[in-house]
């Protein structure tokens, strides 16, 4: 079944923080499992129909990533809470460099990969 | 520490924890005691991920790779040396004297992150303080917009809340007030519990101004009750510290006048002390060589003898200033703006680093080296500006001091 969160994107704070799990390997799954992470407290999942382990689109200034749902209280009450890696990177601008504004969606696809991004470095 | 035990130092954060137990079986650490679980990790895995010489994605011989890095930066017109925050000052001292060679400019990470707090602490414009006096006397141990359960794991057993100390016998149960301020609920702020209090602050700059009206005894806009309630803790004792974050750099925007006027205020109706709350080991280590030498921090230029933001890293790269950057043991690509990373992927980029890193994988060369506390020993400068001599597990003859004097001899 079709969910309806599908075509519903939200205007949400993202916040960047620091993770104690994110190893200095970051060819590591361990690295992967814990920075690809959208932190999201569970009234506000519930509201906005998303739930633990869904992928989610972020875009930002034109800028889109998908990461994973992850619930927990960490994150602020009407946001989402993303590690500092290269996903949050990917998304911010000097203007809103530990918080910024972004839309967020239900995605259909894999989280991103690092490569993706790298590869659009290169382009 | 005494005996025959052999300590060693993690360089895994500005924590710089002194005292890892660590069983070898030859050059393998079997079992890693007393750090946490990153530090642990630096030396369970460190011979994974390891970066090798390259030119352009090829690999190569380390001497060529050395070659083709002299090569880029004695045709450099405008070379930018970043980075050298997990890296000891006697390396540091080096990278300085390539600069200073190549009139080129230098900075590290806390011209985003910290170095605004730490030029006022060395400047003395803040009262500072060491974790050993905040282990002996502390009484209020604020942490302001930084979360240390994520990212600095034994501040506060080590340093801070939790140690029993000469004054404070009683330990956290009794003998400390714990603040945490953070714009959301950090696993921090979860610690907060019987002599404590969490302040979710969604506006430094008013909570800022709660503090300096509640001395005046005027009524603030915001936070009255949570800066009456801190200051009347902090006139119980006679030594309390803030500890400031990112959060609260940022959250203060540019506002530091008003800071200090606030510490000033503070301190005049009880004794309050600041250390800044950097991540990176060394960053301060940094900040003070280059303080020593030049009167500034970071961000500077040494042909034009200055320091300004324009000299920036990421101003000069967003503002295509450079040809040439030498990135030393720093993940760029990982926290900087994406915008600001392509233009890195664009011009002669040399990274030289222990480990494999997104920056290396877009990088013209990559120069392997050592990893502190590992493989590479010297000292470095705690958060609160102590420094610490680094005892590491062996000493490799490749380690940064070594590459960075042989790319200084382009201007010998
Ligand atoms: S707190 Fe920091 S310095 Fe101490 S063991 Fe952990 S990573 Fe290493």
């Amino acid at each position: 079944m079709m969910r309806f969160t599908k075509f519903l994107k939200v205007e949400v704070d993202v916040v960047v923080a620091r993770n104690a799990f994110i190893p200095d390997n970051k060819s590591s799954k361990e690295y992967l499992e814990n920075v690809a992470i959208a932190f999201m407290q569970e009234e506000f999942a519930k509201v906005n129909g998303f739930k633990e382990n869904d992928v989610i689109k972020i875009t930002s200034k034109g800028r889109s990533v998908n990461l994973k749902v992850k619930i927990s209280d960490i994150a602020h009450e009407k946001g989402i809470l993303i590690p500092n890696g290269i996903y949050a990177s990917y998304l911010t601008s000097f203007d809103g460099f530990k918080r910024f504004k972004a839309e967020i969606e239900l995605a259909d696809g894999e989280i991103t990969k690092p490569e993706e991004i790298i590869e659009k470095l290169k382009g | 520490m005494s005996g025959n035990t052999e300590y060693y130092t993690c360089a895994g954060c500005s924590c710089l924890c002194d005292d890892i137990e660590i069983d070898l079986d030859g050059e393998n650490a079997k079992t890693v005691k007393t750090a946490c679980r990153r530090g642990s990790n630096i030396f369970l895995e460190y011979k994974e991920n390891r970066a090798e010489p390259a030119i352009e994605g090829r690999k190569v011989e380390f001497e060529e790779a050395i070659k083709k890095a002299q090569e880029l930066i004695e045709k450099s017109k405008s070379l930018a040396i970043y980075g050298m925050d997990t890296i000891p000052i006697e390396a540091q001292k080096v990278a300085i004297e390539l600069a200073e060679g190549k009139e080129a400019y230098i900075d590290n990470s806390s011209s985003y992150c910290l170095g605004d707090f730490v030029e006022m602490v060395l400047k003395k414009e803040l009262p500072t303080a060491t974790f050993d006096d905040v282990k002996d006397y502390a009484y209020v141990i604020f942490y302001w917009g930084v979360d240390p359960h994520n990212s600095l794991p034994r501040h506060m057993s080590r340093y801070t809340y939790y140690p029993r100390g000469k004054k404070r016998q009683r330990g956290y149960e009794e003998d400390r007030y714990l603040v945490v301020a953070d714009i959301r609920k950090s696993h921090t702020a979860m610690l907060v519990a019987k002599n404590a209090r969490f302040i979710q602050v969604d506006d430094d700059l008013k909570l800022v101004d709660a503090f300096i009206k509640v001395i005046d005894k005027q009524m603030p806009e915001k936070y009255a009750d949570d800066a009456v309630r801190v200051i009347r803790e902090m006139q119980k004792a006679d030594f309390n510290v803030i500890m400031g974050g990112l959060g609260l750099r940022y959250g203060l925007k540019g506002n530091y006048e008003k800071f200090k006027e606030m510490i000033n205020k503070m301190n005049e109706v009880a004794k309050v002390y600041f250390i800044p709350a950097g991540c990176h080991a060394n960053m301060r280590g940094f900040n003070e060589v280059l303080f020593e030498k030049t009167g500034f921090v970071n961000k500077y230029s040494f042909k034009d003898g200055e320091s300004s933001l324009d000299y920036a890293f990421f101003e000069l790269l967003k503002n295509d200033k450079v040809d040439t950057t030498l990135i030393i043991g720093s993940d760029p690509v990982n926290s900087l703006p994406f915008e600001i990373s392509k233009k890195l992927a664009k011009i002669n980029t040399i990274v030289v680093d222990p480990r494999k890193s997104f920056t290396t994988q877009i990088a013209k060369v990559v120069i392997p080296s050592a990893i502190s506390g590992v493989e590479q020993g010297g000292t470095m400068i705690r958060s609160d500006g102590v420094r610490v001599k680094v005892n590491s597990l062996f000493e490799r003859e490749i380690n940064d001091v070594y590459v960075l004097e042989r790319l200084k001899e382009v201007v010998a």
